[in-house]
């Protein structure tokens, strides 16, 4: 069984009342009925407010950078991708994991709420509740409800998604979801692209990246993007100019994607939170292939394993050397 | 009311033609869906779309861009330097289908650019560029411009108000600007036919519902929460990333650069943002805005008592995109619903 909003909420009282933890990072309801936004709660008095649906996409891990330093334990809610982004902060000693407790709860997808609306022809007003229900949403609308098919309305990460259940938690809510049934081959489209010429492949990225307006939301809601002070942000030396053309934009998304090879999980959160729909995610996807490749190497599974581009080993491949 | 004398109508299969014209005329700047829908300069008809509620970015790239050459140096013959303009003086354009939330927008930022301070490179581009606009009678939910008093149908703020009735477009021009633009393209606009009054007012029962704010306190009720724990949670939530300022039709900060190459090189500005840490760090490394709360409360700060301070109005015209484009949904429709109902002070 799938976890509920009032088992989440029940659990995070009790969890404040024993004194397990003095804080908690979940999730609450938005400015409408398909929207959701962080809730960060100092008592179980508050738990109430907590949700848990399936339009829970923001990637909460980031936020344990800013508890870094309060008293007693952070509670914090994690689906099975965002486990993942826990384990590189746990990698990179950028949280002690005896000062988080990770509530965990197997999730079986996420609406991406540009899908919902066109596939129902509706408007985001229209939808009082979304709810998961095996291989389809079913989604109440003002006089009705409809079952929409997941594969239709899923956020692209979801279709891809290996790991729905946390692989790292304190308490695990709901039945754990060993595999999703959509999941196909997950690097089709990288195939698809990498069989393009150079020049073609320039054509593509310039064009997108021509959109970029430089807002840094990719990067500031990236969970491994940590540097608590960044290249792009320095002003002597200057890396990067502040201009926005398409080959400083080029830099900029190109150093990010290296900054965070080995190190991203696929969480979906640069392109969610991109304004002008660049596809980020097949930038990190290309990366990601190509450590599987080469180096045998999955981010976001072990706290032990390194990433291979901050190791060194004797036996390591040299052909580009 | 439709003012008989001035206004035409366009048959909605003459649109593209006369926009062929335009883009031949002027440099002609209007919606383009790519991975998105935004103002773009465009060549042809062909490329505009008008399936759009509003575009992501506003168009006030076309007044204020994102980037923008001030001027260009160089080496001369003997020790010193020569400077140029850096773009040639633009030529006159022409927005085609800017909504009234985001014509509202540019006499705001008239304000400052036109204020004490005249901003050449923004007052020439405004003086040399025609508004037509597209009424709003579908707005999305996040739409809340009557707060600010927008009418969504209103040609208020625009040369020429193009109003969708169905198979052909209410032309109504309220600028003499508006009127000439009009005379010129002549061929492609016919009298009315007697019923657009009517059929525009059927339109106007989308607007029905819309959300209306009352905001007429809120410059007064802001200054208390200066101080005070109400901006902590949204400070806690906000990424400190640029989207809400960049998408905003209404925010103008900007930051000033030289490139320099070993000949020469060029000052440009660009657009900047109270959201990101370097906006107001000082050579000494000292912040003044140290955190993301400071930052968040800023941009409020700014937009509803510091901009109202200066200029007597408000620095918003509900246009939604802030909180329509927001990764951790913070809905500045709630801040005004706790700032003016006093929630905000009491937590």
């Amino acid at each position: 069984m799938k976890a509920t909003s009032e088992e989440v909420q029940t659990s995070v009282k009790k969890l404040f009342e024993d004194g397990s933890i003095g804080h908690f990072i979940g999730y609450e309801t938005g400015s409408d009925s398909l929207h959701v936004t962080p809730c960060f709660l100092k008592s179980g008095q508050a738990a109430s407010r907590l949700v848990w649906n399936p339009l829970c996409a923001n990637n909460l891990s980031k936020y344990l950078l800013d508890f870094k330093n309060v008293e007693g334990k952070v509670g914090i809610m994690v689906k099975g991708c965002d486990s993942r982004s826990v384990v590189e902060l746990l990698k990179e000693n950028q949280i002690d994991r005896d000062k988080v407790f990770i509530v965990g709860v197997p999730c079986s997808g996420i609406v991406d709420r540009e899908k919902l609306l066109e596939v129902l022809g509706i408007s985001p007003g229209e939808v009082v509740a979304v709810e998961d229900d095996g291989d389809a949403f079913l989604v109440t609308i003002k006089g009705g409800t409809q079952r929409v098919d997941k594969e239709k309305v899923l956020r692209g990460e979801c279709l891809v998604c290996k790991y729905p259940t946390p692989l790292v938690y304190d308490v695990l809510l709901g039945e754990a979801v060993s595999s999703l049934p959509w999941v196909g081959d997950d690097y089709s489209l990288i195939k698809e692209q990498e069989a393009l010429s150079s020049e073609e492949k320039a054509l593509h990225w310039n064009r997108e990246f021509s959109q970029c307006i430089r807002c840094y939301a990719c990067r500031n809601i990236c969970p491994v993007c940590t540097c608590t002070e960044c290249i792009f942000d320095k002003k002597a030396p200057r890396w990067i100019s502040k201009a926005n053309d398409v080959s400083e934009n080029l830099v900029y998304h190109l150093v990010r994607a290296f900054h965070v090879a080995g190190r991203c999980i696929d969480c979906g959160e640069c392109e969610r939170a991109c304004p002008m729909n660049i596809p980020l995610r097949s930038l990190n996807k290309k990366v990601e292939k190509d450590l599987l490749e080469l180096f045998d190497y999955t981010a976001g599974i072990d706290v032990e394993q390194q990433p291979p581009l901050t190791t060194y080993q004797l036996g390591d491949l040299d052909e580009f050397l | 009311m439709v003012d008989q004398t001035k206004s035409r109508i366009i048959e909605k299969n003459r649109l593209t033609e006369l926009l062929d014209k335009l883009a031949q005329d002027y440099h002609l700047i209007a919606p383009v869906r790519d991975n998105n829908v935004s103002f773009r300069r465009v060549e042809s008809g062909s490329e505009v779309t008008l399936d759009y509620i509003n575009t992501v970015l506003s168009p006030k790239n076309a007044f204020f861009p994102q980037t923008e050459t001030l001027f260009r140096f160089s080496r001369d013959d003997s020790r010193g330097f020569r400077t140029e303009p850096g773009a040639e003086a633009d030529r006159e354009q022409v927005i085609f289908g800017i909504r009234p939330c985001d014509a509202r927008s540019l006499r705001l930022m008239d304000m400052v650019f036109n204020g004490q301070y005249k901003d050449s490179y923004y007052l020439d581009r405004r003086e040399k560029t025609t508004l037509i606009g597209l009424a709003c009678f579908d707005p999305a939910e996040t739409c809340f411009c009557p707060t600010f008093g927008i009418d969504p149908a209103s040609g208020e703020d625009v040369d020429i108000l193009l109003s969708d009735i169905g198979d052909r477009y209410l032309v109504e021009a309220s600028t003499e600007k508006g009127a000439a633009l009009l005379d010129r393209f002549a061929e492609f606009f016919a009298e009315l036919r007697g019923d657009e009054e009517q059929l525009r007012e059927a339109r106007k029962a989308g607007l029905a519902g819309m959300k209306k704010l009352d905001v007429s306190a809120i410059a007064d009720k802001m200054a208390p929460l200066y101080e005070g724990d109400y901006w902590d949670s949204i400070g806690m939530k906000c990424l400190g990333c640029g989207i809400c300022t960049y998408l905003c039709p209404t925010c103008h900060c900007f930051d000033i650069a030289d490139v320099s190459l070993d000949e020469g090189g060029e000052r440009f500005r660009c657009w900047d943002s109270c959201m990101f840490p370097e906006f107001t760090l000082m050579a000494s490394g000292e912040n003044p805005r140290p955190n993301r709360k400071a930052r968040v409360q800023q941009r409020f700060f700014h937009k509803f008592k510091y901009f109202h301070d200066r200029n007597g109005e408000l620095a918003c015209v509900g246009c939604g995109r802030c909180l329509r484009y927001c990764p951790v949904n913070i809905d500045i429709t709630q801040i005004i619903e706790d700032v003016t109902s006093g929630k905000a002070g009491n937590e």
